[in-house]
């Protein structure tokens, strides 16, 4: 395992895929909460809850970037035609995908500190800027930063294993925007009432992360077990396809 | 070469071609099982048969066309043969087991599928660093078969400014990285300028010289009439010919006059 994930590490730094992903994650957040920041009414602003609120965009973009760089990792290899190499030297299918997750993992980890470091800053820059009082203590960074960075790990398995379930990249790519930005906060107001949404994959990220302070999502914990059953499970439903699948 | 014993037979064999007869398996005494064994492999997508009771096998030491139309189920033999396909029915064999259960492949097979299995933005260098890393063979390496594929003056750039020609030296060079005993290559000449061409044929003929078995799948008759030792021609999935090349064109017939013939009888 340590030699295929040594490969795909490898991989990953050797075309320009996930920098590009990088930075329009980057630039999006810094967007995303520049517009936040500066825009909303300062009423809207001026209580901790409303300031950790905002870091919400920023922390979403940074769950669904690393879920596109995990799903690329696979969708990328099926397009190029490198999956038959790669399957050629190591006819372990399962193995295979069990390295792509773990290593898109620690890169998707990565975006979801950084986003959340970038929302932070943004943020806080903005308010400041405004004049507004920061009601935030440094503990109410944690979730944030730490809980955004294993909301992004393991949507990045989750994106591994979209992108071995349904193969084609643009598919895979628009089905996670699809989810994350649209589809599931339809269901979420729809399952409101039931109380339901709260199980859902992205608002277990959200919870994790600390966003949506006002709504009721499951505790950090919690939110933490059942996204790594998600992702397990998604990871699990696209080795499995994998090996049962022909590769043409 | 001879067409596997102990499965299925020829379905729609040329009676004076018949790999049994014309083409006694020529055995190393030190390795006395086949490289590939092919035997009663069928292979069905719905209602559409790919290949249907194909049975053969190749003996270490040659080289071997393996020849059929478009459609012929070629691509999806050595798909299945190389573990990437599954078959519906029979067994494809290489070193007496299947190819996912070879431990560590690369140092016995080297396959070239399709002549652009590469990432366009990656450099050659690192396409086969990966490749090697993920079959634990030592970084020298992919120096040696960059400069056995003279490539080494462009392993650094990306694989999208690379010609087609260079793109299968580049193919050939992750084949070769194992230095395996098997090398299974698909239309290897394609983009080929003449000096690669003649590389290639003296590069298999020196491998096969050296104990290594090559099968190449390939359009190009009078390239195969050159390089190869013997054939193995399928149409529909179905055997018609595996004999070795002397045998098969004895007559003073042309490997593309048998082929035709062949090819039109299976056909009509």
């Amino acid at each position: 395992m340590t030699a295929l994930l040594r490969a795909e590490f490898l991989k990953q730094r050797s075309t320009r895929t996930n920098l590009g992903l990088f930075a329009t994650m980057l630039g999006l957040v810094l967007l995303a909460e520049l517009l936040h920041g500066l825009g909303l009414p300062a009423r809207n602003l001026d209580s901790a809850a409303s300031q950790l609120r905002i870091l919400g965009p920023g922390e979403i973009i940074g769950t669904l970037l690393a879920a596109l760089l995990g799903a690329m990792s696979i969708t990328g290899e099926i397009r190029h035609g490198t999956i038959r190499p790669t399957l050629l030297v190591s006819p372990g299918r399962i193995r295979v995908i069990t390295a792509k997750v773990w290593a898109s993992m620690l890169p998707g980890a990565g975006f979801g500190l950084a986003a959340g470091a970038v929302a932070v800053g943004a943020s806080t820059a903005a308010l400041r800027a405004r004049g507004i009082t920061i009601h935030l203590d440094p503990g109410d960074y944690v979730l944030p930063l730490l809980g955004g960075a294993a909301a992004a790990a393991l949507w990045a398995a989750i994106g591994v294993g979209a992108g071995a379930l349904v193969r084609n990249q643009a598919a895979t790519l628009v089905g996670l925007c699809a989810w994350l930005l649209f589809v599931e906060n339809l269901l979420l107001g729809d399952l409101t009432s039931l109380n339901a949404g709260r199980f859902l994959p992205g608002a277990a990220a959200a919870a994790i992360s600390g966003q949506k302070p006002d709504t009721p999502l499951l505790a950090p914990a919690a939110a933490l077990a059942l996204l790594a059953l998600y992702a397990t499970a998604a990871a699990t439903a696209g080795s499995t396809a994998t090996n049962r699948r022909d590769i043409a | 070469m001879t067409e596997a014993t102990d499965g299925g037979t020829p379905s729609a064999g040329h009676s004076d071609l018949s790999a049994r007869d014309a083409a006694p398996r020529a055995t190393d005494p030190a390795h006395p099982d086949p490289v590939v064994t092919v035997r009663s492999l069928s292979k069905r997508y719905g209602n559409v048969v790919a290949v249907d009771d194909l049975s053969f096998s190749l003996d270490r030491g040659t080289v071997t066309g393996f020849l059929g139309p478009n459609g012929a189920g070629k691509s999806t033999t050595l798909r299945i043969l190389l573990g990437l396909a599954e078959p519906t029915t029979g067994e494809a064999r290489v070193f007496g087991r299947r190819y996912r259960d070879l431990e560590n492949p690369a140092r016995r097979v080297g396959a070239v599928l399709e002549s652009n299995d590469f990432h366009p933005a990656r450099s050659g260098r690192n396409h086969l660093r990966a490749l090697a890393l993920a079959a634990q063979i030592p970084s020298p390496r992919v120096e040696e078969v960059l400069q056995l594929v003279d490539l080494i003056d462009a392993a650094d750039r990306r694989v999208k400014t690379y010609s087609l020609g260079m793109q299968q030296r580049l193919g050939l060079a992750g084949a070769l990285l194992g230095d395996p005993e098997l090398l299974i290559l698909d239309e290897p000449a394609n983009g080929l300028d003449p000096a690669g061409v003649h590389w290639l044929r003296r590069f298999t003929r020196r491998f096969a010289d050296h104990g290594g078995t090559v099968l190449i799948s390939s359009h190009i008759l009078a390239e195969v009439a050159r390089t190869v030792d013997q054939v193995v021609i399928i149409d529909h999935g179905r055997l018609l010919a595996a004999a070795r090349l002397d045998e098969l064109t004895g007559g003073g017939e042309s490997l593309e006059d048998m082929y035709l013939e062949l090819t039109a009888r299976q056909t009509s």
